[in-house]
């Protein structure tokens, strides 16, 4: 009896045997690794390792400690009665099991997934410092074809992926931060006669609130976002708080701006007659030189500064942090401020299955006098024309003069002309200043039921005030603004609210992996605004600004919308024995925007995709250590923008008139389709020490949403048409291949080459009239435009009229280059065709070096091929101010292969060649010597990092000084100007520069500090 | 579990409920049809744009017609000099506004108007629509007219014969509904030019009916002499005083001419203008234009202190003119633009009698009437002096930055009306006064001039005309302008039967059908 209680008691003690294991977590290098999470295997149990890398947890005796923590290979040991188990934990960099955010915040072993992304981490993307931080990847990840605008700090970017999809919509991904998309709200670019970018919402966040980004690239990553997905994915994951350990990190960053290129002039050569163009032959006597212009622009300079703060415990992590950002840029008076806070928190509750996040990030930012483009209210056009003969220093120093007829200051101008003005008025006495408030405000709970179902719910409130005044003084250009001034005014606000629930599934069975879930997601876009300009309309009173100074015939402009999508999805990725995964997902859509058309509001698209790891299936030789293939097909519907389907008239003018719509209404509206097809490879050679990842995709898009003229046996009440035609495709190919040259004790050499290319070609546009063009921006002298058989960027315009044996033919009369009678013919599309401004492959090589506490980063990335326009060199050859226009008269002619009638001629002069009304410059003249090679390589990126040993110097725990630089040195270029700074980021007027602000470099130093 | 699929279930539902969908898709800041019915504002209100739109802008109006009839010069020499005022196109777009801006949306009235048995505004959008297409074949011969708006045909224009025979058909369906209802109240509130009178619109039909048949005087002599003794008595009478006069309101816009001349520098006083009101010491010319402030300017004729930039010019710097001429102060604040006067329609009559209409009255008593109506308009003095002046003549131009502008007057006209000239002379006489007249509407100048070769205005001094868009010759000038772009790209099957029934190649040089050369008598 007494026997069996011993054994009873022996086997419970046994049973309910617990041991307490301790030790040190390290990583490869020695250094200990706090905050890393110690679970006992099956159970709540668990610990996170403590600053020193040291825990202790009690366990039971045959239970299995799991070792995770971010970035890092997770370690499974057996504890198999041991006390003590040290561990060292492996970058995962090099780790072959890289866990990747992917929609919808779901995180992914990148090894499963069948379509293809990149992670960038937010360090890589912040070596450089830049302030915008899409700009930062250009050349980091392949695939994204990203252009900044001219427009200086604050302004917008345009990013591609993939090529340009959607005639009617836009081609831009979709931005997502922390699983939950975000608005970014692009508002008015500037055109040929000027106007400014008025910003994207990509400025507003604070770029050192970035973890990592993974990009999307295609559609059949982002189906899961539905249509809004359909361009790619910016995912964004935001840094937070970490258990038991404490963070303060302050930065400081301090960069100088100057420009990078100047346009070419001569200022030798004055006007005759006090005309405004400089044509004199006369060489000497100006009172105008290049220094004189240069010195218009300042050194413009960049202050970052910012503060984070993050800790937490087992139960609640938090994270916060302030960042301010002044910058001056090198247009006088162009100045840019942003302050932003954000605060995340997450909670445990219920033995941690329950888990409540929230995030709120606020921006504020106010832009003055940010940079235009164009022909008019642009200081530069003023600034290059300036006629060499007339003093300059006289003109800058008086830019305003006192007008004894109007008892005020107007300004200082000598000619009445709508492209001129003094450039030194329009920057003090033309102010514009824009302001931006945004809030994005998001709480998930995620709570698990089990280890296999857990269910997240999610909300966010994203809020974006725009505020914008433009003062112009009286005295101003004429043409557009009144005697007394002009006074404009804009507002704008949008909010996008969204919730989304989704039910997730894990489970294995034997070698069966099945991940799925169910969801559901409503988002709720909303904006309206208002404005007024009383444009040449004179206000009542000299420069008083306000709205009870406006005259009597001043409308209000006031507009707005709504839009509401409601979507279901589901999505079944099944594994087997880790060695293929098969993905099928499915979502639906209801859609206002086609509420009231035939097939009503609802419409479904599928994908289906799937990976085989041939690493895992096959024994490979040891050099190998990684190969997979996947490939996917999914498809997207993209619903049709706002308030299309059926339209009203307007209310016109102050009086009232009614303006009928005359667009028909069109109730058989579907939503447009892009198929995608991707393919890919990768592998991994000798542990990681060599990667490849390449991808062929091929998409096409069809049923484009386009507003169309009506055919014109159908016109008559109306004149236009909203309707699906097109198909356009898209295929290329990306390729990154990455490797460690170096990789010794103290020195790391690891490089990577980014590559993409991408072929658009427009299969069809309008079947019923296969002629049709569809344009994207012209000038006078050059149109670019969409049509069947052609591609997007398609460049057409006037070109020197030739005969049979290639000379340019003259006119009889004038003796001056003749020009082709037609920018294009569609009889022959070869005809006026001068290039596409789209590149032919792009080429990204980024390089990390890291020498003992040295890290240096270097990023050379190139655009090949395609072509640039530039209407700038065009005026400036016509207004006899270039620098080959002097050249030209100092020796006298141009070299030219020319007849005139039957009389070979091989020198005209200056001013035949180049003048405007005959020769090749001015608007409308020949655009064809000013398309230039796209091609252009640069150093993107370059930084120099030192980290402190800061063991002695507690409590600091991390110093580093970096000297950084973006955009320093054009290593070839074709162009005459930068060809990757972009006056608009919409779809059209791409490539093209008409007196866009000089691209600039960048350089300067950064300290971080971490406590 | 059971409660997962409760959830799903509602969640469903909620998916499917698509009841905002419709409130959000809307644009609350558009109006439409249905809350225009409202105060029955949804028929009369498109007329507002449709009678603004009858007129165009700077490429529509200072740009063509005010420069090739020399009302108007510009001192800005518009991409290198070479453009519409010295014969090579660039701009031709008053084509798209006719049709974009009239047609258009008033077929949508006409339709609506017929649905809810509205005759009168019926009838009203079809005058607009007359008045439009009336001015629109004066640029460009064959449009598009009677096949407007029919579906599988719309992009078919009409002959030229065709054309006038259906703008005289509607004319008098439009005046059969105006006479049957004189009195109708309708219009009132949508009706700037005439208050909703509509025995004042008939007699716009009648005066327009009487244009329209002097334009085809030549062309068609027995079709003309018809339809204009018709005009002439229909018991609703034509504009017969200068109350009458049929003028377009600009609804608290700017008259173009105001912006483009003030605020633009981009138009002056025309060279022609100043030899023939100058040399006939016209005070008209004092309510049309300023004096200029620098007299070096002025030393042919320091008296008549005007000087005008000629069309058709050789120009350097802009600036060089900008001290010419320009338009009166008073154009600043003007708030109506004159599209039919008492004048013109007594000019009218004055030819009509020449031709021997009947009821055209006297072709002097017309004549005098009519210079008479037009210094009243235009609050000019001293017309009595003006009438019996039979010595003055225009002057010789002279240009003081550069004397390739200058001209020599093809004319010796004067104001005095002879009964001993020959018809030739009389009809010469007629139409100057009405080119005078007809200052800020000079597409009727235009039409005459091509029609009768009067009044004697200066040849180009440049002109830069050649194959792209057809060549004039030295000496003469542009006949008509072409197809508009968009119609040439877009609508190649319409443009060819164009051409073919323009009767001549789709340029500059080929005359319209109107046009036809040769002595007007």
């Amino acid at each position: 009896m007494y026997l069996i209680m011993v054994l009873l008691f022996a086997s419970f003690a046994s049973v309910f045997a617990q041991t307490k294991v301790s030790g040190t977590v390290t990583d490869a290098s020695g250094t200990t690794v706090p905050g890393v999470s110690i679970v006992e295997k099956g159970t709540p149990n668990g610990i996170t390792s403590d600053i020193n890398g040291k825990y202790s947890l009690t366990v039971g005796s045959n239970a299995i400690l799991h070792f995770s923590f971010v970035g890092m290979t997770e370690v499974d040991e057996a504890v198999n009665g041991r006390t003590t188990i040290d561990v060292v934990m492996v970058s995962s960099a090099i780790g072959l099991d890289e866990v990747v955010v992917t929609a919808l915040g779901i995180q992914r072993d990148k090894k499963t997934l069948t379509y293809a992304s990149q992670q960038v981490t937010g360090e890589e993307l912040m070596k450089a410092r830049g302030t915008n931080f899409m700009e930062n990847l250009s050349g980091k990840t392949a695939g994204l074809e990203i252009e900044k605008s001219a427009s200086g700090a604050g302004g917008s970017t345009r990013v591609i992926m993939r090529g340009f999809k959607s005639l009617g919509g836009s081609s831009e991904p979709l931005y997502v931060i922390d699983g939950i998309p975000v608005m970014n709200i692009k508002r008015g670019q500037p055109g040929m006669w000027g106007g400014a970018d008025n910003g994207d919402g990509l400025s507003q966040l604070n770029p050192d609130d970035i973890e990592s980004i993974n990009v999307l690239k295609g559609l059949n990553a982002s189906i899961l976002y539905g249509s809004q997905g359909a361009n790619g994915v910016v995912l964004v994951t935001t840094k937070k708080g970490m258990a038991g350990k404490t963070l303060v990190s302050i930065n400081s960053t301090t960069t100088f701006e100057s420009v990078l290129v100047y346009p070419e002039l001569q200022f030798d050569y004055g006007a005759l007659n006090g005309a405004k163009e400089s044509w004199s032959t006369t060489k000497g006597g100006t009172k105008y030189s290049e220094d004189m212009m240069k010195d218009f622009f300042e050194t413009g300079n960049n202050l970052v500064n910012g503060v984070t703060v993050s800790g937490g415990n087992n139960i609640t992590t938090a994270y916060f942090s302030y960042n301010n950002t002044s910058a001056k840029g090198i247009i006088p008076n162009n100045k840019y401020g942003k302050n932003n806070v954000s605060f995340k928190q997450s909670t445990k509750l219920f033995n941690d299955k329950l888990v409540l996040g929230s995030n709120v990030m606020l921006a504020s930012e106010l832009i003055e006098n940010r940079n235009v483009a164009g022909y008019y209210l642009n200081p530069l056009t003023g600034l290059y024309n300036f006629p060499r003969e007339r003093d300059f220093m006289d003109y800058k120093n008086n830019y305003k003069i006192f007008s004894e007829s109007r008892n005020m200051y107007l300004q200082n101008v000598y000619v009445v002309d709508h492209h001129l003005s003094n450039p030194y008025w329009i920057v003090n006495m033309e102010p514009k200043e824009e302001k931006i408030q945004r809030m994005i405000a998001n709480a998930t709970a995620d709570y698990s039921f089990t280890e296999q179902l857990a269910l997240v719910v999610r909300g966010t409130y994203d809020y974006v005030d725009y505020k914008m005044t433009e003062k112009h003084a009286a005295g101003s250009n004429v043409t557009n603004v009144s005697q007394n001034g002009q006074y404009i005014f804009g507002d704008r606000t949008d909010t996008k609210a969204y919730a989304d629930a989704l039910l997730k599934y894990d489970n294995t069975f034997g070698k069966l992996n099945v991940t799925g879930f169910v969801g559901g997601s409503y988002t709720k876009n909303k904006w309206s605004g208002k404005g007024a300009s009383n444009g040449t309309n004179n206000l009542l009173y000299p420069n008083v600004f306000s709205t009870q100074n406006y005259p009597t015939n001043i409308v209000v402009n006031e507009y707005g919308g709504e839009t509401i999508m409601q979507s279901l999805y589901a999505s079944v990725s099944l594994g087997w024995d880790d060695m293929f995964y098969l993905d099928v997902s499915g979502r639906n859509d209801w859609s206002s925007t086609l509420i009231g058309t035939d097939d009503g509001a609802s419409y479904f698209y599928p994908s289906v995709g799937g990976v085989v790891l041939l690493s895992n299936v096959f024994t490979l030789p040891e050099i190998i250590s990684f190969l997979k293939i996947r490939g996917s097909i999914a498809q997207a519907a993209k619903e049709v923008p706002w308030n299309s389907i059926l339209s009203d008239n307007s209310i016109s003018g102050s009086l009232g008139g009614i303006n009928k719509s005359t667009r028909q209404p069109w109730t058989d509206l579907k939503p447009e389709l892009i198929t995608s097809n991707e393919l890919g490879l990768e592998f991994k050679l000798l542990k990681g020490r060599v990667g490849f990842d390449f991808t062929y995709y091929n998409n096409n898009s069809t049923n484009q949403f386009l507003n169309v003229e009506l055919a014109p046996e159908e016109k008559g009440r109306y004149q236009t048409k909203n309707i699906n035609i097109g198909e356009i495709v898209n295929k290329g190919v990306e390729m990154t291949i990455d490797f460690i040259p170096v990789q010794t004790n103290t020195i790391t050499w690891k490089t990577a080459f980014n590559y993409h290319k991408n072929t658009n070609e427009i299969i069809s546009l309008d079947p019923e009239n296969p002629n049709r063009v569809i344009g994207m921006g012209s000038s006078e002298g050059y149109q670019t435009f969409l049509r069947a058989g052609g591609s997007y960027g398609d460049l057409y315009g006037f070109k020197f009229r030739r005969n049979e044996a290639g000379q340019i033919m003259l006119d009889e009369k004038t003796g001056r280059p003749l020009k082709t009678a037609t920018q294009y013919d569609v009889n022959d599309w070869t005809v006026g065709y001068l290039g596409n401004l789209e590149p032919d492959w792009n080429l990204g090589w980024n390089n990390n070096i890291q020498v003992d506490r040295f890290n240096i980063g270097l990023l050379i990335s190139g655009k090949f091929g395609g072509e640039v326009v530039s209407q700038t060199e065009s005026m400036l050859d016509g207004w006899g101010v270039s620098k080959r226009s002097g050249e030209a008269r100092d020796v006298g002619y141009v070299e030219i292969n020319a007849i005139k009638g039957t009389t070979p001629v091989t020198q005209i002069s200056a001013f035949d060649y180049y003048a405007e009304g005959g020769g090749t410059g001015g608007r409308n003249g020949i655009i064809e010597p000013y398309v230039y090679d796209r091609t252009n390589i640069r150093v993107s990126q370059f930084s120099v990092a030192y980290d402190f040993d800061v063991k002695k110097l507690k409590p600091i725990a991390g110093l580093s000084l970096s000297l950084v630089g973006q955009n320093l040195f054009i290593l070839y270029k074709k162009a005459p100007y930068d060809p990757e700074l972009a006056m608009s980021t919409n779809n059209s007027s791409q490539s093209l520069d008409n007196f866009n602000t000089p691209a600039t470099r960048t350089y300067g130093f950064n300290i971080k500090v971490t406590f | 579990m059971k409660k997962i699929f409760f959830v799903l279930i509602l969640t469903l539902g909620f998916f499917a409920c698509t009841d905002n969908f419709e409130e959000a898709n809307k644009n609350h800041y558009l109006i439409s049809d249905v809350e225009l019915e409202q105060d029955f504002n949804l028929l009369g209100s498109p007329f507002q744009g449709f009678l603004s739109n009858l007129f165009g802008h700077q490429i529509e109006e200072d740009l063509v017609h005010d420069n090739f009839m020399r009302n108007l010069g510009t001192p800005t020499p518009f991409v290198g000099g070479v453009n519409n005022t010295t014969y090579y196109i660039r701009w031709n777009s008053y084509w798209g506004r006719i049709y974009g801006s009239v047609m258009s949306p008033s077929l949508q009235v006409i339709k609506q108007a017929d649905e809810g048995g509205y005759e009168v505004f019926s009838a009203w959008a079809k005058m607009l629509q007359v008045l439009a297409i009336s001015k629109l074949t004066a640029w460009h011969g064959p449009v598009i007219y009677s096949n407007y708006g029919v579906s599988g045909q719309a992009n078919i224009y009409d002959k030229e014969d065709v054309l006038y025979d259906k703008l005289f058909a509607d004319l008098d369906a439009i005046q059969a509904v105006f006479a049957a209802n004189n009195t109708y109240k309708g219009l009132v509130k949508f009706d700037a030019s005439y208050n909703g009178d509509v025995a004042k619109w008939s007699k716009l039909v009648n005066s327009m009916r009487l244009r329209l048949a002097i334009r085809i005087s030549k062309v068609a002599p027995a079709l003309a002499k018809t339809q204009g003794e018709k005009a002439m008595s229909d018991p609703a009478g034509l504009i017969s005083a200068n109350s009458e006069n049929f003028n377009v309101s600009l609804y608290g816009n700017k008259l173009p001419m105001n912006v483009i001349c003030f605020e633009w520098g981009d138009t002056r006083m025309g060279a022609g203008f100043e030899s023939f009101m100058v040399g006939m010491k016209d005070n008209r010319i004092a309510s049309y234009f300023a004096p200029v402030e620098d007299v070096s300017l002025v030393t042919d004729h320091p008296d008549w202190p005007y000087k005008g930039i000629h069309s058709g010019a050789f120009l350097d710097a802009k600036d060089q003119r900008l001290p010419y001429s320009t338009v009166n102060e008073s154009f600043k604040s003007v708030t109506s633009r004159r599209y039919f006067t008492y004048s013109e329609v007594l000019l009218l009559k004055a030819e009509a009698a020449l031709r021997g209409w009947a009821g055209a009255g006297d072709a002097k008593t017309n004549y005098e009437d009519g210079v008479r109506a037009s210094f009243a308009d235009w609050g000019a003095g001293g017309v009595d002096a003006y009438l019996a002046d039979a010595t003055s003549k225009p002057i010789n131009y002279v240009d003081p930055k550069e004397a390739r502008n200058n001209f020599t007057s093809r004319t010796d006209i004067t104001a005095e009306w002879n009964e001993s000239d020959s018809n030739e002379l009389k009809l010469e006489k007629i139409i100057t006064q009405k080119w005078i007249n007809n200052f800020t509407n000079s597409l009727e100048s235009w039409t005459d001039f091509r029609r009768t070769g009067y009044p004697k205005i200066p040849v180009n001094a440049k002109n830069d005309s050649n194959a792209d868009w057809g060549v004039i010759p030295d000496g003469e000038f542009i006949k008509r302008m072409p197809f508009i772009n968009g119609e040439r790209d877009n609508n190649k099957e319409g443009v060819a039967d164009a051409t073919a029934k323009l009767g001549g190649p789709d340029n500059i040089a080929t005359r319209l059908w109107w046009d036809t050369g040769g002595p007007n008598f």
